[in-house]
């Protein structure tokens, strides 16, 4: 996997618009989803989602191509997400509508059980926007993006027990949060 | 072992990430000591719920478009630098002209004059201010992506 993305970035490198193509076919979704985590609109992370290949583009030169692809362009991501927190914290006017919570799926919408579970998104929505860009992200990873302890470590660069401590008080915090929201 | 040390392996347990020897430290603790297991009950209870929640994935149109949409605002993107860079060149070549040609001809009159400077003066003003305003509108528009 590691080589294919390489090899893309540096045909990139090499002018190739084609390459491009290949890591946006590969990386789309998972862009999308990571953005929408940590900025809970849809429209807002399809945009990043979307500047974040404009910046692959215009970054190609930078990329070092002894270094995994995907974490170069997770960082991309995130710094794309805090710039659009730290515009909506700016421009108040421009926040996000805080119950639209259509981004959100539940296992079993049924008619019957779907107040409940409107509310409970809502609960949990209203949390998530709540906690810090970093409690936001490690949540993120792991309840919504599934992924392993050794995989965030490896992603975000830091120990296996340092995910732990992270997601220990990230989860702690998005209770407490929600307990406040009932 | 530390208490604080205790709580945070709570998530490793919940999450089935420790190795065994953390594991039965854990359900040891666990087993003695009703507050850790109140900590985990806390827990759990964030967990189920966002156990139960996904996030929505978009349309297939969406993602079949998805290309064609960023292949766009590349080009877009490259079109506004040769753009600007055509218009800065214009502008100054155009001013420098119209100081050097227009404004320091001593032959014409000084009322003209006047008038044209006070029409660039105030067109410049308009246009960065009507500029300002519609690109602020467009930032906030959320729907600049549907086709009315």
């Amino acid at each position: 996997m590691r080589e294919d993305d390489n090899t893309l970035m540096s045909q990139l490198k090499r002018g190739k618009t084609a390459a491009l193509a290949g890591l946006v076919e590969k990386y789309k979704k998972q862009a999308y989803f990571l953005a929408l985590g940590m900025v809970g609109n849809s429209d807002d992370a399809y945009d990043i989602s979307q500047e974040a290949f404009i910046r692959v583009y215009n970054s190609a030169a930078t990329f070092d191509e002894s270094k995994n692809f995907f974490p170069w362009f997770y960082s991309i991501v995130t710094n794309l997400c805090r710039n659009l927190l730290r515009k909506r914290q700016v421009h108040a006017a421009r926040t996000v509508d805080i119950d639209d919570v259509d981004y959100m799926l539940t296992d079993c919408e049924t008619p019957e059980s779907g107040l409940l579970e409107d509310e409970e998104k809502r609960r949990l929505h209203r949390a998530l926007l709540k906690l810090s860009f970093s409690d936001r992200e490690i949540i993120n990873l792991n309840h919504f993006r599934m992924m392993s302890y050794d995989e965030i470590a490896t992603l975000l660069t830091i120990p296996k027990g340092t995910v732990m401590s992270r997601l220990y008080y990230a989860r702690k915090r998005l209770g407490e949060y929600m307990e406040k929201e009932e | 072992m530390d208490p604080e040390e205790l709580k945070i392996l709570l998530a490793g347990y919940q999450d089935g990430e420790l190795d065994p020897e953390q594991k039965r430290q854990v359900e040891q603790y666990l087993a003695q000591s009703p507050e850790l297991r109140a900590e985990l009950e806390k827990l759990n209870r964030v967990k189920e719920v966002t156990d139960k929640v996904q996030y929505k994935d978009l349309p297939l149109e969406v993602w079949d478009t998805y290309w064609q949409n960023l292949y766009r605002r590349l080009e877009r993107g490259i079109g506004w630098i040769f753009t600007s860079i055509g218009a800065a060149i214009v502008l100054i070549t155009g001013l420098y002209y119209l100081v050097k040609d227009y404004f320091l001809d001593a032959a014409l009159p000084l009322l003209p004059k006047l008038g044209v400077g006070a029409l660039i003066v105030g067109g410049s003003f308009l246009f960065v201010s009507v500029a300002r305003q519609r690109l602020f509108a467009y930032n906030r528009d959320r729907y600049k992506e549907v086709q009315r």
